[in-house]
């Protein structure tokens, strides 16, 4: 007998009474949607940046060029000074990447990204800062509208993102730039 | 209405003066009182144990005791004791008299709460208390929100019911409902620990400055107790029983 | 499930962890810290007990109809280009994972953490056939270079000061010697991790969720570890026991609400990633393990242990297990849910006594999983098969048949209260044994028994 099937048999003796799937009657809490967003994002570390035009986001990324930076951007109508290679491997020294969020939740100050946005996998990871540029009509108030609005497609990678990377394992101390991003700043675009 | 006092065994051996101001207070607010013949333990040092073959003639001695015994209530100034002989009756006699003596089972507080309604007392206590709010009396007989509940909606009987005293000043130790250590056996089986908790325990309940330490289960009371003399703390155990009787 | 091995009671290991009480405290409050987050993150939800309830009942859900779940999952995975294992314990477990790993020729493996991989004891196995085991999540990498297993599922290292981890990566990875702070030693890890990161020919990770309707699994991270380690190499591998399954997103968003609040207070965590497939030119693998999983399911109570979603909620939030340590516990996983899952394979049969029954856990945890009741028919579990520790075999029916004897125990009563009474302290205190060495003995009443005083001021009145 395979393991699958041993492991089927033996959920065939278990048993355990039936419990109905349950619904979600949870009402969102629509208020001050932004306002929720900001304070929350602060809480996980990452800053809000609100913009009207994606120009300002433009000028500070020319900042960070001009400060020597190396940017990648991902977001059409806004340009780095680096592309993308073939092995992600490379990207360990980048400075700043700048992607396409699809939404963003109040409740936690996450914002979600998928792969199509950032070429890479691992460029929201590995780059030693990450910004996003997302549109403020996709603030959603929690996990359970938020779900309703991104989509997996097969094959694909997609990662709900709040703030930079962080650690508190050692005696607790929170520090922020444990693994991946050591910043993350969210422009959210009215 | 007419009580039948379930009388713990700690409480009828160790602790006389809780049942008295139990048996007291209840003919103060006009209920009559029985004491039914024959009770000894809930079982509960050896269903906490596991061993329930080495309970069941103790919990059937104490639920005999109250079958046909014409009453409104049994009421135990235990919480712990309480619960534990509610499960165990369950556990060894579905029978209808079990269930309607299960069905009658009130811990003190809760019957004073709940069914009695006590509103009124007669006489002031002006003294700060810190109260000991134990693990079953919050956690399985409801008689407070525990703290790890969280959201709308939360109560707490034992401080509705003191709180009706004049000149009482009610604080909470930090870490409100941790438990003390008691747990049975476990405060042998356990020594370290069970000892570490007690003597956290009552150290938070002697930080809040209070004169005594007020609870509804007799045994954490009795635990904190031993403590307390050991490390010398300023604070006294007070069962809530003793408390509302001085107050009625 | 897995135990260490020990052969030392909890009791025992507790006693040995409380003579130094200046850690007791340090870990207690450290410990207590993480509870009092929860409190505050759990408290800014006021739906809170609702989200409790919903992820207790989707997981019930879930556990009630596995099979149609992991069925319908790996049809998914299938789907999405991921190739799926099944693996009844721990052994064909690690055979699996090597396997893909040699078909690779795989010899640096950077791991994310999981407590899975732990309890089929992975690293040892991989590290025998000549892979290097590098754990990546920085808690893990604390205690894999301290050789040591886990002292808590989600803070592994909580048990270690700072300056001992200063210590530990001034020899391990050439930090500054006498270096403490946190931030320093973390940003020296961050560097000693990135070049393992780069090296790396495969990223394994355990799951926080595997969602059956999507074919997807979702990895739940602070560091960004798990990310690093799998989309950097060719060869990702996602090891998962089968109680991990949901059934789709909606549960998913319910889980993730509770998950981080509950562990640490975050509204969630840094990184919470779907992989719903291998990325371009890559493979993707993920392991199914039983491992003794559906033996507890047997029992509808003890089926609900692995309602669990591992936020640590428990551990933090239980008196013992602050004040013991994790590795009091004859089990890879301690605390409460520790208990739950690893009561019947505990040798020293103490693991189910190392609790005083005070339900903290069941009201803490984010989908309600029963553990006082839980551990408590362990207890009655022992008992039955005549398992007790604590000498309670031999003094357990003696004390039934005291308690159900009138009789002797109204006389055995009144002569404790007389010797209470009359007799030194000094000389009661050997007959108190292990309760004297931290309290004092009650006090006698002054009057006989309460049933005396009733009888003689009530019924003869």
């Amino acid at each position: 007998m395979s393991s699958r099937d041993a492991i089927f048999a033996a959920l065939d003796k278990c048993n355990l009474p039936d419990a109905p799937m349950p619904s979600i009657t949870i009402e969102p809490n629509n208020e001050d949607l932004m306002g929720q967003y900001e304070a929350n994002l602060t809480k996980v570390g990452g800053t809000l940046v609100r913009v009207k035009e994606l120009s300002e986001v433009q000028a500070h990324l020319d900042k960070a060029m001009a400060d020597g930076q190396s940017v990648v951007c991902r977001v059409e109508g806004l340009n780095g000074n680096r592309e993308l290679d073939a092995k992600p491997h490379t990207l360990q020294d980048l400075d700043l990447a700048l992607i396409d969020a699809e939404a963003a939740v109040a409740e936690n100050g996450a914002v979600f990204v998928r792969e199509t946005a950032s070429g890479h996998r691992v460029l929201p990871y590995i780059t030693e800062n990450l910004a996003v540029v997302v549109k403020a009509d996709t603030l959603v108030a929690n996990m359970h509208e938020v779900v309703k609005n991104v989509k997996l497609e097969s094959g694909q990678h997609g990662a709900f993102i709040a703030g930079p990377s962080k650690t508190a394992d050692i005696e607790q101390a929170l520090v922020i730039g444990a693994h991946g991003a050591c910043s993350m700043t969210v422009y959210m675009l009215d | 209405m007419k009580i039948a006092l379930f009388i713990p065994c700690l409480v009828n051996h160790m602790q006389p003066n809780v049942g008295i101001a139990t048996v007291e207070l209840l003919e103060k607010l006009g209920h009559q009182v029985i004491l039914p013949e024959g009770q000894t333990c809930c079982g509960q040092p050896m269903t906490n144990s596991g061993c329930f073959e080495d309970a069941k003639k103790t919990t059937l001695k104490l639920l005999n005791a109250f079958k046909g015994i014409d009453c409104d209530y049994i009421v135990c100034p235990a919480a712990s004791c309480m619960i534990a002989a509610k499960e165990n009756f369950h556990e060894f006699d579905c029978s209808p008299e079990a269930t309607a003596v299960i069905g009658k089972l009130k811990e003190l507080t809760e019957f004073l709460h709940d069914i009695h309604g006590l509103e009124r007392f007669n006489k002031p206590f002006n003294h700060k208390v810190s109260l000991q709010m134990s693990c079953h009396g919050i956690r399985m007989l409801d008689l407070a929100t525990p703290s790890e509940i969280k959201g709308s909606g939360g109560y707490n009987k034992v401080e509705a019911l003191l709180s009706r005293i004049e000149g009482i000043d009610i604080a909470y130790p930090e870490r409100r409902d941790e438990c003390c250590g008691f747990g049975g056996t476990f405060a042998l089986d356990e020594g370290a620990v069970s000892g570490k908790m007690g003597k956290d325990k009552a150290q938070a309940h002697a930080n809040t400055g209070a004169r005594y330490v007020v609870g509804f289960d007799p045994s954490c009371l009795l635990h904190l107790d031993g403590v307390i003399r050991r490390e010398g703390h300023p604070v006294e155990t007070l069962h809530i029983a003793e408390l509302l009787n001085q107050a009625l | 499930m897995a135990l260490i091995g020990g052969i030392e009671s909890h009791a025992s290991a507790a006693e040995k962890f409380n003579r130094d009480v200046d850690r007791v405290n340090w870990h207690d409050k450290a410990l207590w810290n993480l509870r009092h987050k929860r409190d505050l993150a759990a408290e800014s939800q006021p739906e809170w007990e609702d989200l409790k309830q919903l992820g207790s009942e989707y997981k019930l859900h879930t556990l009630a109809n596995l099979k149609h779940y992991l069925t319908e999952f790996e049809a998914n995975c299938k789907k999405n280009g991921i190739v799926v294992h099944w693996a009844k314990d721990g052994k064909e477990h690690n055979e699996i994972v090597h396997s893909i790993l040699a078909k690779h020729n795989v010899k640096n493996l950077v791991k994310s953490k999981s407590m899975l991989t732990e309890e089929c004891h992975l690293n040892p196995y991989l590290i025998e056939r000549g892979i290097d085991v590098i754990d990546t999540d920085l808690g893990e990498r604390i205690i894999q270079l301290n050789e040591q297993p886990p002292s808590h599922i989600v803070v592994p290292a909580i048990h270690l000061k700072k300056e001992e981890v200063g210590e530990l990566f001034h020899r391990k990875i050439g930090s500054e010697k006498g270096a403490s702070c946190p931030t320093y030693l973390t940003k020296q890890a961050r560097a000693h991790l990135r070049q393992k990161f780069l090296e790396a020919d495969a990223g394994l990770t355990g799951v926080n969720m595997a969602v059956a309707s999507e074919g997807a699994v979702a990895i739940a991270t602070n560091e960004g570890n798990a990310d690093m380690g799998v989309n950097l190499p060719k060869v990702q591998i996602h090891c998962m026991g089968i109680d991990k399954i949901v059934p789709n997103m909606d549960a998913a968003s319910v889980l993730s609400r509770t998950l981080a609040r509950n562990a640490t207070g975050q509204p969630i965590t840094s990184y919470t990633t779907f992989y719903k497939g291998p990325k371009e030119g890559g493979e993707m693998h993920v392991v199914l393990v039983d491992n003794g999983r559906t033996k507890l399911f047997q029992d509808e109570l003890l089926a609900e242990a692995y309602k669990c979603i591992r936020c640590g909620g428990c551990l933090n939030t239980c008196p013992v297990y602050r004040r013991s340590s994790g590795f009091s516990y004859n089990a890879l996983i301690p605390g409460p849910i520790g208990i739950a899952v690893s009561a019947g394979d505990d040798e020293t049969h103490s693991l189910a006594w190392a609790c005083s029954l005070c339900g903290s856990c069941t009201q803490v945890c984010p989908t309600k999983v029963p553990l006082d009741k839980i551990i408590f028919k362990w207890r009655r579990i022992h008992s039955e098969q005549g398992k007790l520790p604590y000498g309670k075999n031999g003094y357990m029916p003696w004390v039934g048949k005291f308690m159900a004897n009138e009789t002797m125990l109204n006389l055995g009563m009144a002569s404790a209260r007389t010797a209470l009474r009359i007799l030194p302290d000094a000389l009661m205190k050997p007959f108190g044994m292990d309760w004297t060495k931290h309290r004092e003995l009650p006090k006698a009443p002054k009057t006989g028994s309460f049933e005396a005083w009733f009888k003689k001021n009530r019924e003869n009145k």
